[in-house]
């Protein structure tokens, strides 16, 4: 098991560092949206109270980190599939004698590496800054919800996965998912911002606790329900987006062996 | 026997072109749809953090610092001016190597058309593209939030059609380096990042460095952008604005032949080199 996950992530790490263009891109791209959206908000703070506007900003930080994970579920370990798809290789992928989820997971791995590279780097660049933008208050309630967070994504990345199997316009769902979860799930700005119906939206979707608890250990910010109790839930839904991710991923990759669909793009 | 050459051929090989991009829009609809729903997602995040950040004061704080309480017409008009350069961008520039990853891109180059044809051909689907984006989506927000000035978006659209010529140099000049780098989804996500954050999308480009505004200064997008807030939010008129569209026409003359010079440079170097089928 150990060699087939070692095997998906040294092949996804040699395709990524093959691409400069896309490591390079990735780096620049991922402060300068953070910045593009901090001076658009900094229209709305109040004109004088600079720790009020850091400290949203710092808010803000940690909605940027849960989003570059959260987006690697999405275009990253659900996308593995598609591009396996669209190169051609998939059948010759699931015909190798390995677990067809190792694939995923390996690929997760790499792109939690990258990703972490990345978060470190824009947090350097942010803490040089200064202005009290990066701030961690409990680091070891912050790893434990940042590990729920990610065992969460690598089920819901098995579900995209296995939906794109299904699903060949994959990119606009991609989109439509992570734009709709930044939004609801108080990525950016604490669910309550958000009008009454559509906060129950926000309140039914895993992520929305899981942000809310990163954030709760980073920043001290109040959390939805009493701490205790939504840390229970959170670990809940945790285990139970793994286990309904690998669950789907298995009967639609059965369903498609069945129907002849898996390397149709 | 066909016509191959003279204007007759030429509008013949521009509307098979136009025809086959708007297929390819109509036969995938989902991408045009997330250009339509873009904008106003970006929008309630811009609003959602400034909520969140000004608190109950956030709508006055956005006026100081903007000259107008209406946030929503504000920060549509950038969208949709954002929406219409990505297209073009994704567009004229990323079509190219779409062509070369299928293999097609020694056909369409081996037809008896200019490479101009073909490129100002993709580009007239654009115009209808980003016509019904810009249309739909600040016509929808100006019939809801702002009915009585609806008029005058007919004259921040004339703003935009001023503003595509430019643009589409611009996507001339990508089309070039796809053919040569063969890199241009990366390339092509972090331009329109980088237009998003110097042409004053979601803000005024005065609140960047002085340095970062010479920069903006020379992008089309800026001047649309700024031309529509104050058509559309201050009551200004084209006429009155006579002095950025008199620099939107300079861009519309400059960055097209700037654009197609350094994309022929290339294609001709790509030729010499049998880059062209290389992916």
């Amino acid at each position: 098991m150990f060699v087939e996950f070692k095997a998906s992530f040294v092949k996804d790490l040699r395709s990524y560092v093959r691409y400069p263009a896309w490591v390079v891109g990735e780096f620049i791209s991922t402060p300068l949206w953070f910045f593009f959206f901090a001076i658009g908000v900094t229209l709305f703070a109040p004109a004088t109270a600079s720790s009020s506007r850091a400290g949203g900003l710092a808010f803000f930080f940690f909605g940027f980190v849960f989003i570059i994970l959260f987006s690697t579920s999405v275009w990253g370990v659900g996308q593995s599939i598609r591009n396996e798809q669209t190169a051609g290789t998939l059948e010759q992928f699931f015909l190798a004698p390995v677990n067809r989820a190792t694939l995923i997971v390996g690929r997760w791995a790499r792109v939690f590496l990258t990703d972490a590279v990345i978060i470190t780097y824009t947090t350097l660049l942010l803490y040089l800054l200064g202005d009290g933008l990066v701030t961690l208050l409990h680091p070891v309630s912050f790893l434990l919800s940042l590990g729920l967070y990610e065992i969460a994504l690598i089920g819901f990345g098995l579900f995209i996965a296995a939906l794109t199997m299904r699903i060949k316009s994959y990119n606009t769902l991609s989109n439509l998912v992570f734009f709709g979860f930044m939004i609801l799930t108080g990525a950016l700005f604490p669910v309550t911002v958000i009008p009454m119906p559509f906060r129950y939206l926000s309140l039914v979707i895993p992520f929305t606790y899981f942000n809310d608890l990163m954030r709760h250990a980073a920043l001290g910010s109040p959390t939805i329900f009493p701490g205790t109790p939504e840390f229970v839930v959170a670990v809940l839904l945790s285990i139970s987006m793994l286990l309904v991710g690998f669950f789907t991923f298995n009967e639609i990759e059965k369903e498609a062996r069945f129907r002849g669909s898996i390397g149709t793009s | 026997m066909r016509t191959r050459s003279g204007l007759k051929a030429t509008f013949g090989a521009l509307a098979a072109i136009f025809w086959k991009a708007i297929k390819h829009y109509t036969r995938y609809p989902g991408g045009f749809v997330i250009y339509l729903i873009m904008p106003f997602l970006f929008s309630i995040l811009i609003f959602g953090m400034g909520q969140f950040v000004g608190g109950g004061n956030a709508a006055s704080n956005f006026a100081v610092r903007t000259g107008t309480t209406n946030f929503v017409v504000y920060e549509i008009l950038g969208s949709a001016v954002w929406m219409t350069s990505w297209v073009v961008v994704e567009d004229v520039g990323v079509a190219l190597r779409d062509e070369q990853m299928k293999g097609t891109l020694e056909q369409n180059f081996l037809a008896p058309i200019s490479r101009f044809t073909l490129l100002v051909g993709m580009s007239l689907a654009d115009v209808v593209i980003t016509s019904v984006i810009f249309l739909v989506v600040v016509g929808a927000t100006m019939a809801v939030v702002l009915p009585s000035g609806f008029l005058n978006i007919f004259q921040a659209f004339l703003t935009l059609l001023i503003g595509l010529v430019p643009m589409f140099g611009i996507g001339f000049l990508f089309a070039g380096f796809v053919i040569k780098f063969k890199e241009p989804y990366v390339f092509t996500q972090l331009i329109n990042l980088i237009f998003a954050t110097l042409t004053g999308t979601y803000y005024p480009v005065t609140f960047l460095p002085y340095w970062v505004q010479f920069m903006s200064g020379v992008l089309p997008q800026t001047y649309v952008i700024e031309d529509m807030r104050r058509i559309v939010l201050a009551d200004q008129t084209l006429v009155s604005l006579y002095g950025s569209v008199f620099i939107l026409l300079t861009l519309a003359l400059a960055y097209p032949v700037i654009g197609y010079a350094i994309f022929r440079q290339l294609e001709r170097r790509a030729s010499v080199t049998g880059e062209f089928s290389k992916y």
